[in-house]
């Protein structure tokens, strides 16, 4: 997919494959880049270029019937005012993705995660034999907005109103005289906003946006995800792992009776068996996914994957571990380094102290 | 520490995360069963989408059950249910 913003982006912003799609990874290629995107995050208000998510309306007479069944949570009374995350499943219960649901009055929008569009198209395209509408909307694409004061962006850009919604709260709004889908939603924490624009503005409305945000790449909106254990698909649905492996239990709504994957992810829960996702940090290096987690000399899990956190100054990495190890305070190795398991969040947002005045 | 005196500090968390789940699952009648709730998820807001009234709630419920008032704490203390642990069991806070 053409990343909508490429031409916007500034010399030197650094550019990576993830999945179906090219998307910033750093806005500049200065070894202090990753740390300002972040700190534009987590201290500030960051612009977040989404456009490697993919947007696929479902309509039609059945579309939230099909929506019902393909989506691990309920999203029957998913009314055009509210948003809601939520994984969608294979039959064997394997994550095919992590969206955002969004209610319309003619169905459902389903936000993708970052570089899966194609392959949730796909798959819903697959199990569609309700016969609803599935449309690729590439006409549409989203800009994020996010930082502890994030709301005084939303403010001086759009509406002040708008920012101090409820959480999963939807608007049709106004944006410089473009019409919108603005949510209160998002992934790091902090407050968080997402526009959906038509992709002819967003060029146009992303200069906007730069005008009172700073642009943070992928690497730092990832990085504020692990931080407070907001799950990623792409760097933890590994072959094989259960929902419950991975800990997105709540991005599944079990008490619902039917939908794609759930009879699997109950006789995971249910065996009570496998392995369990913990975060650790360890004194020195970065450790590789598959890199194995000691107890003495017992081998009792791998790394899933890990980065340098700026906030903790620190590594900072998953685990999947035996299911009587996975919990935080533990003394353990990584890679010949001596690893301690964390209790989430692994930072506290800023936004949890910060009132929207 | 050995591999089994690791296994027993980790059962200490575990016993004192469940008490808290369940805890959480009856004073606010949660319809699912207190192990779907993981020791790591987000609990206000996102993931368990607890409200300030369900804070409240467990406010109390955290002084009846653990003899530990929260009422000042930052909202920090409900970032997961091993935060909480943490909290009413100090014993526990390691690793931050």
């Amino acid at each position: 997919m053409v990343n909508v913003l490429a031409a916007t982006h500034p010399e030197g912003t650094v550019h990576g494959e993830v999945g179906d799609t090219t998307v910033p990874l750093r806005f500049s290629d200065s070894p202090e880049a990753l740390s300002e995107e972040y700190k534009a995050l987590r201290e500030r208000a960051a612009a977040l270029d989404l456009g490697g998510h993919g947007l696929i309306e479902i309509t039609g007479p059945d579309a939230i019937a099909f929506a019902q069944r393909v989506l691990a949570r309920d999203v029957e009374y998913l009314t055009s005012d509210r948003c809601m995350m939520s994984l969608v499943l294979d039959a064997g219960g394997s994550i095919v993705d992590q969206v955002i649901a969004f209610g319309r009055e003619d169905g459902i929008l389903l936000e993708s995660s970052c570089g899966a569009g194609t392959r949730l198209l796909e798959h819903l395209r697959a199990e569609n034999d309700e016969g609803v509408e599935i449309t690729d909307r590439a006409d549409l694409t989203l800009i994020g907005l996010e930082g502890p004061y994030a709301w005084g962006v939303v403010g001086r850009l759009i509406d002040g109103e708008l920012a101090s919604l409820p959480f999963e709260s939807v608007a049709e709004a106004v944006w410089d005289g473009v019409d919108i889908v603005f949510a209160r939603t998002g992934f790091t924490g902090e407050y968080g906003y997402q526009m959906i624009v038509p992709r002819q503005e967003a060029a146009r409305l992303w200069e906007l946006c730069l005008e009172h945000a700073r642009p943070s790449g992928q690497e730092a909106l990832e990085l504020a995800m692990l931080e407070v254990r907001q799950p990623m698909p792409r760097h933890e649905a590994s072959p094989g792992a259960s929902v419950i492996e991975i800990g997105a239990n709540w991005l599944v709504d079990i008490t619902k009776e039917t939908f794609v994957g759930r009879e699997a992810v109950l006789e995971a829960f249910e065996s009570g068996t496998g392995r369990a996702t913990i975060g650790f940090t360890c004194v020195t290096g970065v450790p590789t996914p598959g890199t194995r987690l000691m107890a003495g000399e017992q081998v009792i899990g791998e790394v899933v994957h890990a980065v340098h956190s700026v906030g903790l100054g620190a590594t900072l990495g998953l685990a999947r571990v035996d299911r009587d190890l996975a919990a935080a305070g533990l003394d353990l190795s990584v890679g010949g380094v001596g690893a301690t398991t964390l209790t989430s969040p692994y930072i506290v947002p800023k936004s949890w102290s910060v009132p929207i005045i | 520490m050995t591999v089994d005196e690791l296994r027993a500090k980790a059962a200490e968390r575990r016993q004192t995360c469940d008490q808290i789940k369940k805890m959480i699952v009856s004073r606010l009648d949660l319809e699912i069963e207190p192990g779907w709730i993981t020791d790591d998820q987000p609990l206000f807001g996102r993931g368990l989408e607890l409200d300030s009234l369900d804070v409240l709630e467990l406010y109390v419920a955290i002084e009846a059950e653990f003899g530990v008032a929260l009422y000042d704490s930052e909202m920090a203390v409900f970032g997961s249910v091993s935060r909480l642990a943490d909290e009413v069991d100090p014993a526990l806070r390691a690793g931050r």
